[in-house]
């Protein structure tokens, strides 16, 4: 189930800040850092083309050769995004133990249309398209499929088949997909109209001093 | 159309939109989002027109989230009134919008529906806008 481990090529970076990272982005490079395992983190610098196949690939585990010398095993820890939220700015690389057991997002696939989600008005929906699972980094599947043709209403993650030695701290009820049926749009009718005068058109001021009249009747009681 | 049920203070001062948003800025909810690509204050009845024009294009087949709340007060003299006497009552609501906000997603559809009904959508809309997927996760 878990996918090929890639490898690729990085170089030191000697010279750190926003104007350098800028400049080998501008360059074809992405900027990242190796740390973990107790020993000092390295700033490096990767091809960009490359980096991004293999994370669109859905891998977590990266073998980062520096200078071509011996490849440190590293999980994928965290990536930066640019202004408008899309673009890979930086990445994070935790040095890891295949053996070592680890929290990491896995994609979910969905294949098949269930019955229900065929009739008209009903939409199919995934809340969730990545599931966090604990395993070990040998054991990390590249994704998860998840057939959904036989099923009903709900899809819950204690459904979910996951690989032997993979399991989820997530408890089993939250929900991964479900057919929801559309309302249909009211369409104007005077009845209608009648509630939408109804609804306030202004918000209430909840620091707003309430009119002074009901207040001094209880006064002028005690009096 | 849209506005907070309850609020502190009636009038609120302008305020500026500087900068990229830095929250609410990737598709969370959706398959697919439309996002802004300038600052502008975007007004409940714009989000409203936007809304219609998606779910009427889509036909009950996906579902439309609205990712960002008309929650600022907007008020404007009425024409032909001599400045002063105070700050004019609220003309309508509006929510901010910076660079990058994502407006609207859609799910529950296929990509090349996602695609047309959101441009229908950003047609209603008062600044320039973006169709995008969900992004890169780890």
């Amino acid at each position: 189930m878990a996918i090929e481990t890639p490898t690729i090529n990085a170089e030191p970076r000697e010279r750190l800040g926003t104007r350098y990272s800028q400049r080998l982005r501008k360059s074809g490079r992405l900027p990242g850092v190796i740390y973990g395992h107790k020993a000092n983190p390295v700033a490096i610098s990767v091809d960009e083309k490359e980096t991004l196949a293999v994370l669109k690939r859905g891998a977590h585990v990266i073998n980062v050769a520096l200078e071509g010398g011996q490849p440190e095993t590293c999980l994928i820890k965290d990536l930066q995004f640019g202004y408008l939220g899309d673009n890979v700015i930086h990445v994070d690389f935790a040095r890891v133990d295949l053996n070592e057991e680890v929290e990491v997002n896995v994609h979910l696939r969905f294949v098949g249309v269930p019955e229900s989600a065929k009739k008209p008005g009903s939409i199919l929906t995934h809340p969730m398209t990545q599931l966090p699972v604990v395993c070990k980094v040998s054991e990390i599947p590249g994704e998860i499929k998840i057939d959904l043709s036989k099923m009903e209403d709900l899809f819950t993650v204690g459904e979910v088949p996951l690989p032997p030695g993979v399991r989820t701290k997530l408890a089993p009820h939250i929900i991964v997909a479900q057919v929801t049926f559309v309302a249909e749009e009211v369409v104007a009718t005077p009845e209608a109209a009648e509630v939408t005068a109804a609804v306030p058109t202004e918000p209430e001021v909840i620091t707003e001093k309430k009119p002074e009249a009901e207040a001094p009747a209880d006064e002028k009681e005690k009096k | 159309m849209r506005m907070p049920k309850r609020i502190k203070f009636r009038k609120q001062q302008r305020g500026v939109l500087k900068g990229n948003a830095t929250r609410g800025n990737y598709v969370a909810f959706g398959d697919y989002g439309l996002q802004a690509l300038e600052p502008h204050w975007i007004s409940a009845r714009q989000l409203e027109a936007g809304r219609v024009a998606a779910m009427h294009f889509l036909r009950r087949q996906g579902k439309v989230y609205i990712r960002v709340f008309p929650d600022k007060p907007i008020s404007k003299k009425p024409l032909e009134t001599r400045m002063g006497k105070g700050k004019a009552e609220t003309e309508y609501w509006a929510a901010r919008c910076k660079p990058g906000t994502m407006l609207f997603e859609i799910t529950g559809v296929s990509e090349d529906v996602a695609k047309q009904a959101l441009a229908r959508v950003a047609h209603k809309m008062p600044i320039r806008c973006r169709f995008v997927g969900r992004r890169i996760a780890v």
